[in-house]
């Protein structure tokens, strides 16, 4: 079972903080197949949130094809995110981590980074959304 | 989409002032709504018209089923105890679910002959909300319920609040002055200030749609295009802009998203700026 | 709502039903031990109004001073408690409370919810002044004192008066916490206008009817004590009446003290000389005219407020 938690200074969603949650658990193995997710009603009893952030999380998650909910019985997970994924994950970190030391190199700091890291991420999920 | 509450030119007037002028907003069904503005905004006396208890100068409100109201300061008798106040929904209301309410209070752990005036702050707004929702309304309308209560009530009540939500088809409608307060809760905003609606709108589409700019002080009168100014400002040799509107392309203007609270502010900032939905899409 | 009415206003109902009962006790046990006093020490021949009897009247007057303090502030004390307890919090506390937002959002009616709390509190008060009326009017006679009519504060507590006088009070209270929307100052309004109201009634009350007049020739004194005396004056022999008593005709020189033998031999003497004493006065068969037109007056008083609270409350200001 997953437990949820909030971070209210990340600036991130709450929807999208609880999605990206069941994937972290499902990529660490703490969430398999079959495991059923938290009701909406158990996660608004716990972090005083809208249920409607809850199910909107959970239909992002049934998009993507990770969870698929049944009428009546809740919400279970269909598949786990693993290998190839994990690889590809691996293949992006060495990316950035040569990014990161061609910046530094070029004289940008920490926060420098961080700045222009967040700014293509906006402008990357707006494009997105978009 | 079905609508909860929607009012149309709504106007009050008190001897010489305006109270509201012009309000037009629907609230859409199963919305968690938060009316946020300064005080003297003018939300109680919307949420007054809104439920019966005042008649509106000029403009129509109307609200297709049964509404409840939680009236700023959680008011009971406070010489009925905890029981009494039930037998006075029971009483007074046609629809009254006594099994729920006093199951609600025994789960909360109130006992029900205690003097109202005997409970904690918490418990007593914990007893106003039974008395609204065991009427079983399709509308719940809260006026400032969270002023008042410390911390950890304001989150149990407010937690209790949403788990009501969870498990049955209602519509809230919550006012408050503090934004921070109705942040995780919320879905569907609406700015009143200085007796206007400035802003009426789905959350996360309102946050989709803004973006708070900064670039240099130079550009400040010319926004890029495709958006709209909401509020500017400059200091010294930097413009910071919150607009409204499509992409920002312009390589020297820096974008990022804005919070609620931001948001809010610079509409309350900005009295003659404002984002309404089309009358015709809210009817839709 | 009959529920809520008597859950809200129990304290005063209760409370108004002690002091009646507590009222009609003290009257009881004071009529019982009268009825005895009076068959201990009567003279033969009284009570009556032989002047042996005037002392048996003036022993029980002493003997139930107190009594009669109660009494004498009744007429002026029960309404402003009434106004000041049942009228001034129906709404008022409502206001200062702010649980006429919650009252007022049910299911019921404002309409429904303030027809019930006037119609049924109102019936109890007029209900609670009639009682007191029945108690005082089987009270009275047990010391022969038969002033119904002439003692002003008496007469506003029998018949239908104190009815009236308390449905008056509890409606002013009710409209005067709708417009200070707080229960002390309209607590004060209320004891300041049942004052006012006392008073301007007693004063109106001799223009209830045009006085009857009398022409005495010799004594000034109407033959029945519980008249009420408007006015009077002395008419001369040619049948003239005088605006001041004539100089010169008598000797008038003053009393001293409690006696009032000069003013005594004053009267003998000018009735000698052939001047008569005209007197303008309301017979006590007018009790029950003068009841029925103070009730009338105080209850049209009663509407006006109660339609005033009423408008007040339906236009709503929140």
């Amino acid at each position: 079972m997953i437990e949820f938690h909030l971070d209210h200074r990340s600036g991130v969603a709450t929807y999208l903080q609880l999605v990206h949650q069941v994937k972290q658990a499902l990529r660490l193995g703490t969430l398999r197949p079959g495991d059923k997710l938290p009701t909406a009603r158990e996660v608004v009893d716990a972090l005083a949130i809208n249920p409607n952030t809850v199910l909107k999380a959970y239909r992002e998650l049934e998009r993507e094809g990770l969870v698929a909910g049944r009428p009546g019985l809740g919400t279970f997970v269909q598949r786990s995110i693993g290998g190839a994924r994990l690889a590809d994950q691996a293949a992006l970190r060495r990316d950035l981590d040569a990014w990161v030391r061609r910046a530094r190199t070029a004289g940008l700091d920490r926060d420098d980074m961080e700045t222009l890291f967040s700014m293509a991420m906006v402008d990357c999920f707006r494009e997105d959304t978009a | 989409m079905s609508v909860a509450l929607r009012t149309t030119g709504l106007g009050v007037r008190y001897r010489r002032a305006d109270a509201l002028r012009d309000c037009s907003l629907a609230v859409p069904a199963g919305r968690i709504a938060a009316l946020v503005g300064p005080n003297g905004a003018g939300k109680t006396t919307l949420l007054h018209v809104a439920v019966g208890l005042l008649t509106p100068t000029s403009g129509e409100v109307s609200v297709p089923g049964r509404v409840a109201f939680m009236a700023q300061d959680k008011p009971l008798y406070d010489t009925f105890t905890v029981a009494e106040m039930l037998a006075f929904g029971r009483r007074l209301n046609r629809v009254w679910d006594q099994e729920y309410a006093t199951a609600r209070l025994t789960g909360l752990g109130i006992p029900l002959d205690r003097r109202t005036a005997r409970l904690s702050g918490g418990q007593q707004a914990q007893v106003a909300l039974t008395v609204a929702l065991a009427r079983r309304p399709d509308l719940l309308v809260l006026d400032e319920p969270l002023a008042n209560l410390d911390p950890l009530a304001r989150h149990d009540v407010m937690r209790s609040l949403m788990v009501e939500v969870a498990e049955q088809p209602l519509t809230v409608l919550i006012s408050s002055h503090v934004v921070a307060d109705l942040r995780d809760t919320c879905d569907w905003l609406i700015v009143l200030g200085g007796g206007r609606v400035q802003v009426s709108g789905d959350v996360d589409d309102l946050l989709a749609e803004h973006l708070a700019l900064t670039g240099p002080a130079e550009l400040v009168d010319t926004p890029p295009a495709g958006t709209r100014v909401v509020e500017a400002s400059r200091t010294g040799r930097q413009a910071r802009l919150l607009v409204r509107g499509a992409p920002v392309l312009d390589p020297r203007w820096s974008a990022r998203p804005v919070d609620l609270e931001e948001l809010v502010m610079a509409y309350l900032r900005s009295p003659q700026a404002s984002a309404l939905p089309a009358l015709a899409a809210v009817r839709a | 709502m009959i529920w809520l009415t008597w859950r809200q206003h129990r304290a005063q109902i209760l409370a108004t039903a002690v002091l009646l009962t507590a009222l009609g006790l003290l009257l009881l046990g004071s009529a019982v031990e009268a009825k005895l006093y009076i068959a201990e020490h009567a003279p033969p021949g009284c009570p009556g109004s032989a002047p042996a009897c005037w002392d048996l009247a003036r022993a029980l007057a002493d003997r139930y001073d107190a009594v009669y303090t109660v009494f004498g502030w009744m007429p002026i004390v029960a309404p402003a408690l009434i106004g000041a307890f049942w009228g001034a919090p129906l709404l008022g506390r409502e206001y200062e409370r702010g649980t006429h937002k919650l009252a007022w959002t049910q299911s019921v009616s404002v309409r429904r919810w303030l027809a019930v709390k006037l119609a049924v509190l109102g019936a109890l008060v007029a209900a609670a002044g009639l009682t007191l009326a029945a108690m005082v009017s089987l009270w009275r006679p047990v010391f022969h004192q038969e002033d119904f009519f002439g003692n002003p504060g008496v007469f506003n507590m029998v018949g239908v008066a104190p009815a009236a006088w308390w449905l008056y009070a509890f409606m002013l209270g009710t409209a005067a916490g709708t417009l200070l929307r707080r229960t002390l100052p309209a607590m004060a309004l209320v004891v300041a206008v049942i004052t006012l109201t006392t008073l301007t009634l007693y004063k109106s009350s001799d223009h209830y009817a045009e006085p009857e007049r009398i022409v005495l020739s010799d004594t000034t004194v109407l033959s029945d004590a519980d008249s009420r005396r408007v006015s009077d004056a002395w008419v001369d022999p040619a049948g003239r009446e005088l605006a001041a008593p004539p100089s010169g005709v008598c000797p008038h020189p003053p009393d001293v003290g409690r006696g009032d033998r000069n003013q005594r031999a004053y009267e003998r003497c000018m009735f000698g000389k052939g001047y008569r004493f005209a007197v303008y006065f309301h017979p006590p068969s007018r009790f029950w005219r003068f009841q029925w037109t103070e009730a009338a007056l105080l209850t049209a008083a009663s509407v006006a407020f109660a339609g005033l609270a009423v408008r007040r409350t339906l236009r709503r200001g929140v």
